[in-house]
């Protein structure tokens, strides 16, 4: 990072966090999963409240019962419509397209009420993304990705952060992600580059069982043994550094090309082998220990992550200012959880 | 110990006006009409945050502030009805301040005391006791609000989908398709009830690739290749694999794997939160482990069901370990945990074992 530039810090421990992380697994369990929208609010909490730049740090400020609400609301309806196609088969015609639709609207409202409940030195985040190019984004771009025969993949993957971010404001101030293509090419092939050779490494030391077992029909099951062991080792060895990889350089090259309202620029420059050693190392200690170990392998990533993350700061940081805002609700929140969505910002 | 204003010496800390970043060393000042320790009262005491030459920047009743609970050892946020916000990490006067809440019961246990051991041990049996019982429970749940025609729309979906894509009409002649529909009659008749939901009927399909075989579906559909009558026209083999079939649909296995492997998403999502790369990727695949192992208990469980209905309906209750014992041979299988379907020589152990517990 450039020495101009002021660091993000995380001061969170693994000791703390495993106290709150462990008791609010306890409540979750015991109230039969009821406690877990207050324990998503704690997590969140801890993990804003211990990210820093410059002494300042976020906050989050969504409370449980909203967050319980929002996912009873998604539980329901999801009941509910699926009865109705069990009762009436025909009425799916009508329902499943209108659930594609709703989708982008459910995703910008996920991302309005995370950005409204965020906030950074007493100033909320906002969002400002309008379903229609939520739809476009997701639902028609993905689209005519898959029929370029994803060579366009790269331009997919700027047009979903451009939305996130140059939708996202803080205060009045607006977000900006203004990159060129390259480096989103560039990631892509670096994992792919990764990946092949991973692959021939393999077929050449594997190319006669590889043989024998696709054109033999009835293969020694020890064969079969190895081929297995081949697809996992290309998936270990090949896939998920590959995803490592092209998550770090997808990361440096957006928030490098990133600028809120002010002149203050965002740095990052996470290096993918220290990413992967960490991913590598966490996973073994989250599965040698009964998963005990998972506060401290996510304090641990997190410390990385703001490590290695920066701004150039354009001016003070006193100069944000808030809006009035009107109530949101946590209906898009909650289906964004259980679907799975991720469209957070990367902090 | 009564909350309230007991500061003699005000709380140094950083205020925030209202909607803005800007940030101010302030302190928090208190003071009550009358004495808390009488009252007990917080209605008449009155919070200011003043800045730093002593100017009132907000002031309110103190049951008019919002303070949120505490969080480890982050600073303790008090938001005026204005919006004014005063921060500190002076815990212990807020404390004061607030008297006992609940967060306050809620960070005392989160300390990283050797109570804590405790609740990792509680949290732990929990967690053991959701994936022992739990989930099998949601599951039932889940199975019994599933209304009928669900089910019924699941099977012919699939039927759909095995035509489109996997099977061609079935040659096999009228008299055959009688000869095999008679045995799966004769041992519907001594099946029990089928459950909510599921009419079973059997279909035969010429399913090219896929060998000698037979699949069940939800509703009580179940097929049958053409090339598993020609192969093995023993009346006694097809009702042990039809009585299999069967078994797979009077104990709904479908429908449990189905929402197991729902529920299982759902519940880790819950509990574990974000994870990080790679790790959600195992923790996936790991699901898919499981769910393989659990189909594995369904089949063993449909074998035993298998040879007892054959049993019952009068016939050799040794037709299913004929079939395993033909078809062992045949090709060569992938190790036990990487397959949905337990391996042949376990199958035919075990159904040795039901055949023994008939009594002959």
């Amino acid at each position: 990072m450039e020495k101009s530039a002021t660091g993000f810090e995380f001061r969170g421990n693994a000791k703390e966090w495993f106290g709150i992380w462990i008791v609010n697994l306890l409540l979750s369990i015991l109230t039969l999963g009821i406690y877990s929208a207050w324990a998503k609010v704690r997590r969140n909490k801890y993990f804003y409240n211990n990210t820093y730049i410059e002494g300042r740090n976020f906050d989050y400020h969504a409370t449980g019962g909203q967050i319980l609400i929002g996912r009873l609301i998604v539980v329901g309806a999801y009941i509910v419509l699926n009865v109705i196609i069990g009762l009436f088969p025909m009425s799916a015609v009508v329902v499943l397209p209108l659930l594609i639709v709703a989708i982008p609207w459910l995703i910008v409202r996920a991302m309005m009420f995370n950005a409204r409940m965020s906030s950074f030195s007493n100033v909320r985040f906002n969002f400002t993304g309008g379903a229609g190019s939520a739809f476009v984004v997701f639902l028609i771009y993905p689209i005519l990705t898959a029929l370029t025969l994803y060579t366009t993949f790269p331009m997919l993957e700027r047009a979903i952060k451009r939305f996130s971010i140059n939708n996202h404001k803080l205060g009045t101030a607006p977000f900006v992600l203004d990159a060129p293509l390259k480096p989103f090419y560039t990631a892509l092939f670096a994992a792919l580059a990764w990946f092949l050779a991973v692959g021939a490494v393999l077929f050449v030391f594997a190319q006669d069982s590889v043989f024998q077992v696709m054109t033999n029909q009835n293969p020694d099951p020890e064969e079969v043994l190895i081929w297995i062991a081949g697809f996992y080792g290309v998936f270990f060895i090949g896939v998920l550094p590959a995803a490592v990889l092209y998550q770090a350089l997808v990361r440096n090259a957006v928030y490098n090309h990133t600028v809120l309202a002010g002149g203050h620029r965002f740095r990052s420059n996470v290096s993918a082998r220290a990413l992967l050693w960490i991913a590598v190392t966490n996973l073994l200690a989250v599965a040698l220990t009964l998963g005990l170990m998972l506060p401290w392998a996510q304090v641990r990533l997190a410390r990385y992550l703001a490590g290695h993350t920066g701004v150039a700061l354009g001016g003070s940081l006193d100069e944000f200012v808030g809006t009035q805002q009107t109530k949101t609700s946590a209906l898009g929140d909650a289906y964004a959880d259980i679907e799975g969505i991720d469209v957070g910002l990367p902090v | 110990m009564a909350a309230g204003c007991r500061l003699n010496t005000a709380v140094e800390g950083r205020a925030y006006a209202p909607l803005s970043s800007r940030i101010y060393a302030a302190r928090l000042a208190c003071r009550c009409s009358a004495a808390p320790e009488e009252t007990g009262l917080l209605a008449g005491c009155q919070a200011e945050v003043l800045d730093s030459e002593g100017r009132v920047l907000a002031a309110a009743a103190l049951t008019e502030l919002r303070i949120d609970a505490r969080l480890g050892r982050q600073p303790r946020r008090l938001e005026f009805p204005d919006g004014t916000v005063f921060e500190t990490e002076d815990h212990a006067a807020i404390e004061a301040l607030t008297g006992p809440v609940r967060g306050s019961w809620l960070h005392s246990m989160e300390q990283f005391r050797p109570r804590l051991i405790a609740v990792a041990a509680a949290a732990l049996a929990g967690i053991w006791l959701v994936w022992r019982y739990g989930l099998d429970m949601l599951v039932a749940a889940a199975v019994m609000i599933t209304p009928a025609v669900a089910v019924q729309q699941i099977d012919s979906g699939m039927v759909q989908t095995i035509d489109y894509a996997l099977a061609e009409p079935t040659g096999l002649s009228k008299q055959e398709q009688a000869r095999v529909t008679e045995v799966f009659e004769t041992l519907l008749a001594h099946a029990g009830e089928p459950p909510k939901g599921a009419g079973f009927q059997l279909l035969f399909r010429d399913m090219p690739g896929m060998g000698p075989n037979a699949l069940a579906l939800p509703g009580g559909t179940v097929v049958m290749t053409d090339a598993f009558v020609e192969q093995f026209p023993d009346e006694d083999v097809l009702a042990g694999v039809l009585g299999h079939e069967i078994g797979h649909v009077a104990e709904q296995h479908g429908l449990k794997q189905l929402y197991r492997s729902i529920g299982l998403y759902v519940v880790v999502a819950f509990l574990a939160g974000e994870t990080g790369p790679l790790m959600e990727d195992v923790l996936l695949e790991g699901n898919v482990l499981l769910s393989l192992r659990y189909g594995r208990g369904h089949e063993a469980s449909a074998d035993s069901y298998g040879v007892r209905l054959a049993d019952r309906a009068g016939y050799d209750p040794e037709g299913l370990k004929r079939f395993f014992a033909e078809v062992q041979g045949q090709a060569g299988e992938p190790p036990e945990w990487l397959s949905s379907h337990p391996n042949h020589a376990t199958r035919l152990e075990a159904i040795d074992g039901h055949i023994r517990a008939l009594g002959r």
